[in-house]
């Protein structure tokens, strides 16, 4: 019993480094252990859904099967990846200035709800382009809105933003949720409650001819942009700046909440955006369920790509593979698909983990 | 009985179901440690109570599997977190969507089946008070053991050695290290404890007063607890006041609802979290300077 409690107490303070012979690598020892968490981890991961009576290597395959192996999953993946990214930049952004958003999911849906009031209301009598323009600004501003509450809830009021932006996931869903059983709901729509369909002409044009459409180019050029922002701008460095040590920050005469602020208002519209593209090109009327947990997703995939642009993506198309993997689990292995919210959580847990050897091998 | 009544005994049986979690989550918080993770925390206590109680036929035993179940999460919350240097805010929520996976996927076999709840126990005397005693001396032991627990948590808190070691570790750990302490394990059996209290919160949803079990049945109330700790600033009392406030929120829209009332289910659902930020918003300055300092720097950062 001690031995386990001594295992699970914190950690002696670090002692004076041996000069042994991984600490002229430490690196690559890094990598070992990150690879070896890996390997716990999906041996667990097998052990769960083995205990469901699926295969435990079966598994795998499916999922690899469902979500790259063919051109149509190839492009269901990406599809799926815009809104994920967004929102996981949507997270990346205020993380810079040392802010908390896990409010990604509430973004997304304010962000489709705006997009599909927009779309319903003007789609029938305004050429696609400006349907298409509007519902991405609308989203974009419905997404800021909702994000700029906590930051001003932050910055004002002194309520942390990890816990208001989760509130307001929330209260956004059962926004979306009153708006479809009641005021948008569907007339001609038959069993689970809907908003009407958005307009032909309103929905995102599919390019060359495959399932993928405009949306992707859109956040392709928002991702761009942002990374250009947080890089190579005044802004960004401000950012840093503030995320680094704010006093120095406000010492230095920056307008630290006004950073503050803007980060999470930034976010806010990726996200927003994120849910917008998401519903004109794929969802194309507003339902419950709408983003699926993808803003949670988000927020893993940003952390697990630290919260720099480039690795964010990469790590929100991985996570989109695998909550997309999710269907082929549930139909071909009769697993329920919440089995992925357990896989991504333990991929998540292993750099947590290492955090400590992170830092030290740095 | 009239709707008053009613929504104030429903007030009691749903803000035990965030008192006893916020609580948990007192106790970490005041060690230094925030735990998102106490929304999976409930999760796995409603569903290891619920299963336990089913197929053992032993509501004890379902009590004992919700609170094992929630201080597994916290044990696994403490060990990224103090052993591994993980940060705070992401392994809560690792740890909240992995909870919510393991029960969706293990928790299917219960959905849409019922168990007797726990049964009411009427306090000789308390209870026959005039209107009061109904409303407060007439619940679940869940219900009674949340009065004795903020008593209880108080009177450590302020009154006992081991309460002075918590608040200081949850101050400065390495004073509480210096003098001979071992911040590292007070900081695990708080957040190892709180969780399992976090574990039987969400016993007291699905077998204290409804008998039931169905996927995300916790809806959040998780991170109400964490904010009900936050405006409350760290203190048990406003702790009891607060979980009771959103209990009675939540109660009222159910009360409003039979009684015929027009107003949307869904914007009555948004009213409790709605009342949570709006609280927040009032308070959370006044207790700001009441943070524990260890817990500012996992508050305020992340990554």
């Amino acid at each position: 019993m001690t031995a386990v409690l001594d295992a699970a107490v914190a950690a002696p303070p670090p002692a004076p480094k041996k000069a042994s012979w991984w600490r002229f690598s430490g690196s690559s020892r890094y990598l070992a252990m990150i690879v070896g968490g890996y390997v716990i981890s999906l041996a667990i991961f097998s052990v769960l859904v083995s205990l469901k009576g699926a295969g435990a290597f079966s598994v795998y395959h499916t999922m690899v099967d469902s979500t790259l192996l063919n051109s149509n999953s190839r492009q269901q993946t990406i599809l799926r990846a815009i809104p994920i990214a967004l929102a996981a930049l949507a997270v990346a952004v205020p993380a810079r200035a040392g802010l908390i958003n896990v409010g990604g999911e509430g973004q997304l849906i304010l962000g489709a709800v705006a997009a599909t009031g927009i779309g319903v209301a003007i789609g029938h009598h305004v050429p696609g382009v400006v349907s298409w323009v509007g519902m991405c600004l609308g989203g974009a501003v419905a997404g800021a809105v909702w994000a700029t509450i906590a930051a001003v809830m932050r910055t004002w009021l002194g309520a942390s933003e990890a816990v208001t932006t989760l509130l307001l996931n929330f209260i956004a869903n059962d926004i979306l949720l009153y708006l479809i059983y009641q005021s948008w709901k569907n007339p001609n729509g038959s069993g689970q409650p809907q908003s009407r369909p958005l307009a032909h002409s309103a929905q995102l044009p599919k390019l060359f001819g495959s399932q993928l459409n405009l949306g992707l180019l859109i956040a392709l050029a928002a991702a761009v942009g942002i990374w250009y922002a947080l890089q190579r701008t005044g802004w960004g460095f401000a950012l840093r700046v503030v995320g680094g040590n704010r006093e120095a920050a406000r010492r230095s005469g920056l307008a630290v909440n006004r950073l503050i602020v803007s980060s999470m208002a930034v976010g806010g519209a990726l996200a927003g955006l994120g849910g917008a593209l998401n519903l004109a090109g794929v969802e194309t009327l507003l339902r419950p369920g709408t983003t699926a947990t993808f803003g949670y997703v988000a927020f893993l995939a940003s952390f697990l790509g630290r919260h720099q642009p480039v690795k964010v993506v990469a790590a929100a198309v991985l996570f989109s593979a695998i909550a997309l993997s999710g269907n082929g689990l549930q139909i071909t292995e009769g697993l329920d698909g919440a089995i992925v919210d357990v896989l991504l959580a333990l991929i998540v847990v292993v750099p947590l983990a290492m955090a400590k050897y992170r830092r030290r091998s740095a | 009985m009239n709707g008053l009544e009613q929504t104030l005994i429903g007030g009691v049986d749903g803000g035990t179901a965030i008192l006893l979690p916020a609580l948990g989550e007192l106790l970490g918080e005041r060690a230094g440690v925030v735990n998102l993770g106490t929304e999976g925390a409930m999760l796995a206590g409603a569903l290891g109570a619920y299963a336990v109680t089913q197929s053992s036929g032993s509501i004890v035993l379902g009590l004992i599997a919700g609170v094992a179940g929630g201080a597994l999460v916290g044990a696994a919350h403490s060990w990224i977190t103090i052993r591994r240097g993980g940060d705070q805010i992401a392994s809560g929520l690792v740890l909240w969507f992995l909870a919510l996976g393991i029960t969706s996927v293990f928790g299917t076999t219960y959905v849409g089946t019922v168990i007797t709840p726990l049964p009411n126990l009427a306090i000789p005397g308390l209870s026959s008070i005039p209107w009061a005693g109904p409303i407060l001396f007439d619940h679940n032991v869940l219900v009674y053991f949340g009065y004795v627990l903020v008593a209880l948590i108080w009177f450590i808190f302020y009154r006992t050695r081991v309460g002075l070691t918590l608040r200081a570790t949850g101050e400065r750990p390495e004073v509480v290290a210096a003098t001979g302490g071992k911040p590292g394990l007070v900081q695990f059996l708080a957040v190892t404890i709180g969780a399992g209290l976090g574990g039987l919160g969400g016993a007291q949803l699905s077998v204290g007063y409804v008998g039931n079990w169905f996927n995300n049945m916790t809806s959040g109330y998780g991170f109400v607890a964490v904010a009900v700790v936050l405006f409350a600033a760290w203190r048990p009392v406003r702790v009891l006041g607060g979980a009771y406030l959103f209990g009675i929120v939540l109660a009222a829209a159910s009360v409003l609802q039979t009684h015929g009332v027009s107003v949307n289910q869904y914007l009555l659902d948004a009213l409790p979290y709605l009342v949570t930020l709006l609280v927040l918003a009032v308070f959370a300055r006044r207790g700001r300077s009441e943070t524990p300092e260890a817990l500012v720097r996992s508050l305020s950062r992340s990554g």
